[in-house]
């Protein structure tokens, strides 16, 4: 005689998806294979339809007579205009708001990022812009030498008019 | 006949529901009024199992249609009016139950004990459960039990059990409603069922 096991968790879950006809045929298969070999499976099955159908034992309540023209007599009360959010157009315009956010929110750092870039870092091209009335007669500084001679010559005198 | 925009890639169209609705939406009163009857006897239902008063039940079923036609500028059919109708349901009564802060104990009915005369509640129902059957018990008698044993369920077992019984929805549509995965809708029932089982068993051996 087989051994009687207890149902796992999952047997009795896939118990009760079963019996509401809510289990694929896979599972549906190993569920009936396990009914037909397991007497406590089918007391658990008995069990679970019978108190299931105690729920209509319930009394029932319905919506009184009046119910319908009271519940329209409210939505008679003038409302507030209603908010944003519930507009047809809000779900869009709030997408398009967020894009354009993102779109500047990059362009400021982009722009902010540029500026520092050209603040910070030296323009090797300026320094030689600097230099470039020295470079032009370069050919002459190199005739000469020294520039201790020509500081010299500056201060003797010589070429005052 | 007010007609509403079509949503050609909206698969709900076919629900005649969402139809009236989207007349509503369009502005059309009577439609409101034809939903609120289609609905009204299902809502106060739901509700009154959760709150056990007619007067409380039908407050709650008519909040749900004021948000309903609160909301009609912006509706839209992504997914089946009942699914949407029934996800406000379970929203107000989470809200109303919190808002209400810890509920009372349910109490048996003290007063029915028959020719025996007064005894311990527990004495006269262990009794029953051995020698009586529940179709020879009073039926407002069975009626306590069951309903207290939904209360023992929490809210979420609760709303999950009382939409698949009387509301007939599947657990995929449960799941939709509640804002779960039907996986999670599986497990959910079963715990209901198990702990009404648990209950109530010994009312039907």
């Amino acid at each position: 005689m087989a051994k009687i096991s207890r149902l796992s968790p999952e047997q009795r879950s896939d118990l009760v998806a079963y019996l509401d006809g809510e289990l694929e045929e896979t599972a549906t298969r190993q569920i009936e294979q396990t009914l037909a070999g397991s007497p406590v499976a089918r007391h658990e099955v008995e069990m679970l339809t019978r108190t299931w159908e105690l729920l209509d034992e319930l009394p029932t309540m319905k919506a009184s007579a009046e119910f319908t023209q009271k519940t329209l007599s409210i939505m008679e009360v003038p409302e507030t205009a209603p908010p944003l959010s519930a507009r047809p157009w809000f779900p869009q315009a709030r997408r398009g708001a967020i894009v354009t956010a993102w779109v500047i929110g990059l362009a400021i750092v982009a722009w902010v990022g540029f500026a520092a870039t050209n603040q910070w870092v030296p323009d090797p091209r300026q320094q030689l812009l600097e230099d470039l009335p020295v470079v032009e007669k370069l050919d002459q500084y190199s005739e000469i030498g020294s520039s201790v001679y020509l500081r010299k010559l500056s201060n003797s005198g010589l070429f005052n008019e | 006949m007010v007609t509403g925009e079509i949503q050609s890639s909206s698969p709900y169209l076919r629900d005649p529901d969402v139809q009236l609705m989207l007349r509503v939406r369009n502005g059309d009163d009577d439609a409101f009024t034809q939903l609120v009857t289609n609905y009204q006897d299902r809502l106060v239902s739901i509700f009154g199992h959760l709150v056990h008063d007619q007067t409380a039940a039908e407050d709650l079923a008519q909040e749900v249609f004021l948000r309903i036609y609160r909301a009609r500028h912006g509706y839209e059919a992504t997914a089946k009016f009942s699914t949407w109708l029934f996800r406000i349901a379970n929203n107000l009564a989470s809200n109303t139950r919190r808002s209400k802060g810890r509920r009372k104990e349910v109490q048996f009915a003290q007063g029915d004990s028959g020719a025996m005369g007064a005894r311990p509640q527990e004495q006269i129902l262990a009794e029953k459960s051995g020698l009586m059957p529940s179709r020879q018990m009073a039926r407002t008698e069975l009626q306590a039990l069951v309903r207290e044993a939904l209360e023992t369920l929490n809210e979420r077992q609760r709303m999950a059990l009382l939409l698949h019984k009387f509301e007939g929805m599947s657990y995929a549509d449960i799941g939709e409603t509640m804002e779960m995965t039907t996986p999670a809708v599986k497990s959910l029932l079963s715990r209901a069922r198990e702990n009404l089982r648990v209950k109530l068993e010994q009312y039907v051996r």
